[in-house]
């Protein structure tokens, strides 16, 4: 691992995020949809032509596409992200202010996934052809096949309409009310989490039972280590190596998900201002958020293979 | 001054949370606080107070200012800052103020704020919804500090209801852009931005023990199966825009109530710049077509009524039977006003909606059906609600489908819908010629005696009924959920139901 090597995967990493900004300014220009109109017509309205263009210049979007493109591009170099045309809100704000509920909101459901899809995965994979692995595997295989909405809406209908033991779904600062914050987070998390664990299962369940066949097992056992020695210093540290890749992997499908998984839970990350935003063409917000959840996908992807080259020694980058 | 651009609901609002009495407490300790919690369709994109942001935006906007006039429950006028207003022997309006109405500041309102607020709201450079009709205000007059006279551009019969509009309130002429102050029944005392906003009761308001409640909390559910969900759950104590598939739940639960109101509607709109629709039989043939019972089934299961003629609210003066049913389903008058037209073999043409509102798609869907009945093959068009309104304002389509509420009960309200000589918006037929009814809508807005006025709008009616600027498909019920509890809250009628919000400074807890 050389410094030359992280400094260059950086670059890279800026360069991504300027073609994704670029696509996304470009696209949604070219998509129909004036965002002066859009806001005073809200719920209706019929605004006059005057009043529009009177909204249009005061935003801005009279000017040029490349005016405004350049305008845009001067204002990323200073690492302004420019302000909602909807009602002026810095997009930096806004982002600081959901990024950490759909972060939690990841964390909360990968770990979730981990506790339960590794370890039983691992288990599955000792007691292979038993009576868990069979029903775990047809548990997970159901679990994937189930859209993370229709998981979340039977959720809210169970748990909260109809047992009224959770609340439907909304946020509270953690910092307001702990209990209430962690009661808001579980329903959301669970369902974030679902697929996840299940890939998760089916993975470990996978790399153990390949480990598991491996000869430096047959050896550690032959030389009288006890069962739970050989599973984990020998069975785990090589089979967490694929889970690692996987986990990264999923992240994006992850990040994707938090857009469903929020809006029917209400919980306010930053898929709600990206569906707002993106309804109302504001652009600002829009091409704000998508470069967050971009660049946060990159680095991600840089961490696994860190991780990656931390636990499998035989990883070089250089 | 103008409002810039930054929001009350920015930086500039300074919400004292923690000494607020919204620390989330369990339901029944918010209850005994007398905070009513109501769950909001959307969070209200700003607080302008006279920009056009929707009328969840409305709904705040109306607690937290006043303006001259507002409805009462029955959907009347009554005045608010305002204690009267006459028409003087000139023919200019005079308001004369009420004594004590302060704004949440504590200053006095006078007519300095209002003469001032008018004059933001008709500016050359005012992005105000009503700044077309305020630009008819040829000057203000200050006779004392309690009376205001208004000379108008020509007699402007409705004029006093446009201060009862949600985006027409009298700011303190001394604010801040990014402040404006109002002086509401309810101050705006904290925000969670796109998830809630606060109000408390204002001590000073002007009128003796209002508000009722002590708070409200509105907390966004755009959802409308979760914000169902929160009323039945308990999490809320009301909620606006009951689901239609929801209502019967809603009414069915011991807990809970419904409180409904046929106010909005649905139509076809024409783009009348090329043929065939530019012929008005054409038009006709398509009013002919359509059987409205379905749509009212499918689209709004069951929850509002077939509309066969101009939409005008049944019980009212200007409604009359026979006008209302002059586009009764008749497939065989349809097939031969097509005939007629030079299109016996019907035609080939297009049909704009969106995917993004299931009503909109059901009743898109439910015309197609019915059209192609008659012989006219309409293709579907069903992009998102932005690229929908966009191409609508363009006249990039033939035929679409809207979902509207007029502006009020007035007929004079219906000019936003039927007034096709107006400039080119998403809600109108697109240069559709409909000249008798425009003139008779200019009339009706000039009369100032009622019985005239009648009569003014069912000529209107049978203008339409011929020009067919529109053609009216079937109004849905608006309806508001809320825990049994909740006392003194009404949902107003017709047009007004979207401006129900008001009514919150008289609900409190039973």
């Amino acid at each position: 691992m050389s410094a030359a090597w992280l400094g260059r995967r950086l670059i890279m990493t800026l360069a991504m995020a300027w073609v994704v900004a670029t696509i996304v300014f470009l696209a949604l220009h070219m998509v129909p949809g004036d965002p002066a109109e859009l806001l005073l017509s809200t719920s209706g309205a019929m605004p006059d032509p005057a009043t529009v263009q009177e909204l249009r210049e005061k935003l801005g979007l009279d000017r040029p596409i490349l005016v405004q493109y350049g305008h845009f591009l001067a204002g990323l170099a200073r690492g302004d992200l420019g302000a909602s045309l909807i009602d002026d809100y810095p997009v930096i704000q806004e982002i600081g202010l959901r990024l950490p509920r759909t972060l939690e909101l990841i964390l909360a459901g990968t770990l979730i996934a981990l506790l339960v899809g590794v370890p039983s995965g691992v288990y599955a994979a000792v007691h292979r052809g038993g009576a868990f692995d069979r029903v775990a595997s047809w548990i997970t295989a159901l679990l994937l096949a189930v859209p993370v909405f229709v998981v979340g809406t039977l959720l809210v209908l169970l748990l909260a309409q109809t047992l009224r033991l959770m609340p439907a779904g909304g946020f509270v600062p953690i910092t307001q009310d702990p209990a209430q914050h962690f009661k808001l987070l579980a329903l959301p998390a669970i369902a974030i989490a679902k697929g996840l664990a299940a890939v998760l299962f089916r993975m470990t369940r996978a790399a153990t039972l390949d480990a598991l066949a491996h000869d430096y097992v047959r050896t550690a056992r032959a030389k009288g280590a006890s069962p739970k020695r050989v599973l984990v210093v020998h069975v785990l540290r090589n089979a967490l190596n694929p889970v690692v890749t996987v986990l990264g992997l999923q992240m994006g499908t992850l990040l994707g998900g938090t857009v469903l998984v929020e809006y029917v839970f209400n919980w306010p990350g930053l898929s709600t201002p990206l569906l707002r935003a993106v309804e109302g063409r504001d652009y600002p917000m829009v091409v704000g958020i998508i470069l967050t959840i971009s660049v946060l996908f990159l680095l991600i992807n840089l961490l696994v293979e860190l991780l990656h080259a931390a636990i499998d020694p035989r990883v070089q980058h250089g | 001054m103008t409002i810039s651009r930054r929001s009350v609901l920015g930086a500039g609002l300074a919400g004292p949370l923690l000494a607020s009495p919204f620390l989330i407490r369990p339901a029944s300790a918010q209850r005994a606080a007398g905070i009513i919690r109501y769950g909001l369709s959307a969070f209200p994109p700003n607080l302008q107070p006279w920009v056009s942001t929707g009328a969840s935006a409305g709904t705040v906007k109306m607690l937290i200012n006043r303006s001259l006039v507002s409805y009462d429950s029955k959907g009347e006028l009554r005045g608010e800052l305002a204690e009267s207003w006459s028409r003087d022997a000139e023919g200019a309006w005079v308001f004369k103020l009420r004594k004590g109405c302060v704004f949440h500041n504590g200053e006095p309102v006078t007519a300095d704020d209002v003469k001032w607020s008018i004059e933001q709201i008709a500016g050359e450079k005012s992005t105000a919804y009503m700044r077309t009709q305020f630009q008819l205000i040829e000057k203000i007059e200050i006779s004392d500090p309690q009376t205001v006279r208004l000379v108008t551009k020509g007699p402007q019969a409705t004029l006093p209801s446009w201060f009862a509009n949600y985006n027409t309130f009298i700011i303190w002429r001394k604010s801040n852009p990014n402040e404006p102050i109002g002086a509401g029944p309810f101050r705006l005392v904290g925000q969670e931005r796109g998830t809630s906003v606060e109000l408390a009761a204002f001590d000073k308001f002007y009128k003796p023990g209002i508000p009722k409640a002590k708070g409200i909390k509105f907390i966004v559910y755009a959802d409308e199966n979760l914000r169902n969900a929160a009323l039945i759950s308990g999490d809320v104590d009301m909620i606006e825009y009951v689901p239609w598939q929801s209502m019967a739940a809603v009414e069915a639960d011991p807990r809970l109530k419904l409180d409904n109101q046929e106010g909005p509607f649905m139509d076809v709109l024409f783009n009348g710049s090329k043929p065939p629709f530019n012929d008005p039989r054409v038009r006709r043939a398509v009013a002919h077509a359509v059987k409205r019972e379905d749509i009212v089934k499918v689209a709004f299961f069951g929850r509002g009524k077939p509309l066969e003629g101009v939409p005008i609210v049944e019980g009212t003066p200007w409604y009359d039977k026979e006008l209302a049913h002059g586009w009764n389903y008749d497939p065989a008058k349809a097939k031969a006003l097509l005939t007629e037209a030079g299109h016996a073999n019907g035609f080939q043409t297009t049909l704009l909606a969106t995917a993004q509102f299931g009503m909109h798609k059901d009743t898109a869907e439910i015309v197609q059906q019915y059209l192609a009945a008659i012989g006219i093959q309409a293709e579907l068009q069903l992009p998102d609600w932005s690229t929908r309104v966009s191409r609508g304002t363009r006249g990039q389509y033939d035929m679409a489908i809207h979902g509207v509420s007029s502006d009020n009960n007035d007929p004079d309200g219906l000019t936003v819908v039927l007034d096709t000589s107006l400039s080119p918006t998403h809600g109108r037929s697109f240069k559709v010629e409909a000249p008798r009814t425009v003139a008779a809508l200019a009339k009706g807005r000039a009369e100032f005696d009622q019985a005239k006025r009648v009569e003014i709008y069912k000529e209107m009616q049978r203008a339409a009924l011929e020009e067919v600027p529109m053609v009216g498909l079937a109004w849905r019920q608006q309806g508001y959920g809320m825990d049994k509890s909740v006392q003194g809250f009404t949902n107003l009628p017709g047009a007004l139901s979207t401006s129900s919000g008001n009514q919150l400074e008289e609900t409190y807890f039973g």
